[in-house]
């Protein structure tokens, strides 16, 4: 547990370091839809400028039974680009609604939201990414969590081959049983669709699409 | 030894910019019928599909190609079409990466 502090702090405090991009190009859509250990999540944003996308957010938290839907803000807030590297950070925030059909909660509306940060490194070859997210969703949900990723690709394609990445991601949510889950996954990424699949250590499959277009 | 460190520093400094002054070229020199551009955090896909997006919606570009293993786009422009220094800059930075170098051929 210590460990996995340090390489959470280090990572955040990289200088050079930023996740999944999500800003696209001028005028680009992106539809991301992913499922971890804890929710199945649905994004779908537009970029009118390389600096910030804004679009819908959909979440479904499968073990506390609630869901949020509402607006999400995403903000490159620095860009850091090499000729072998670039790295990013970004600013996430989103405002909405949250319904729970959990126990004494059930059919509870509540105003929520939440707020993070999220900062990725990457070369062709590595990959390191943080993310984390304070929520707020009044008595249904209230909450932070974070994630870190690293990844290796064993091969280097150019634009349109297929490219294959072998990555870890770190998940910590201070709330949960199961506080600290570690998924190793591959990741598959050819022109503008990007695959992740993995499962992670309390057998919860992660399944992520990414299309941008 | 801290004046000698700063006196490094400032010369490092000074150094690099007089070297990226240098890669400059000429404003809106053409000399052939493709634009070689190298550019900076040019690392995925999505980076490449980024500037082909761009540069093919320009009326005066024929086709757009991405060398990520060279951190290259080149762009063929029309046939006595010509596009600008500061557009190709501007167009690049607009979307979210910065140039190197140009290579006009000329």
């Amino acid at each position: 547990m210590r460990y996995i502090t340090i390489i959470l702090i280090a990572l955040t405090v990289m200088p050079d370091v930023a996740q999944a991009r999500p800003v696209s190009y001028p005028g680009g859509w992106t539809i991301m839809q992913t499922n971890d250990t804890n929710s199945n999540n649905l994004h779908v944003h537009y970029s009118p400028t390389a600096k910030y996308s804004v679009g819908y957010k959909g979440e479904y938290h499968r073990d506390e039974q609630w869901q949020f839907h509402g607006m999400q803000l995403n903000y490159l807030a620095k860009r850091i680009n090499k000729p072998k590297s670039q790295a990013n950070f970004y600013l996430k925030s989103a405002v909405g609604a949250a319904y729970s059909d959990y126990g004494q909660l059930n059919s509870e509306t509540e105003a929520a939201g939440f707020a993070g940060i999220a900062m990725d490194w990457e070369t062709r070859r590595y990959f390191t990414s943080y993310e984390n997210r304070l929520t707020y969703a009044g008595d249904i949900e209230k909450s932070f969590a974070q994630k870190a990723r690293v990844g290796i690709a064993p091969y280097i394609g150019d634009y349109g081959d297929l490219h294959t990445w072998l990555m870890l991601e770190v998940d910590h949510s201070p709330k949960r049983d199961d506080e600290v889950v570690y998924t190793p996954m591959v990741r598959f990424f050819k022109g503008v669709y990007l695959f992740e699949a993995g499962v992670s250590s309390n057998e919860d499959i992660l399944f992520n699409a990414i299309i941008r277009f | 030894m801290k004046n000698l460190f700063i006196i490094f520093t400032f010369l490092i400094f000074v150094t690099s910019n007089s070297a990226y002054s240098d890669e400059k070229v000429a404003e809106g020199a053409v000399c052939k019928d493709e634009v070689v551009v190298s550019v900076n955090g040019l690392v995925c896909d999505f980076c490449a599909r980024a500037l082909e997006k761009t540069f093919g919606k320009k009326d005066e570009v024929s086709g757009v190609s991405v060398d990520l293993d060279n951190g290259q786009v080149v762009i063929a422009l029309k046939d006595g079409q010509t596009m600008e220094n500061s557009l190709i800059t501007k167009l690049i930075t607009d979307s979210g990466y910065n140039i190197s170098s140009f290579d006009k051929g000329c």
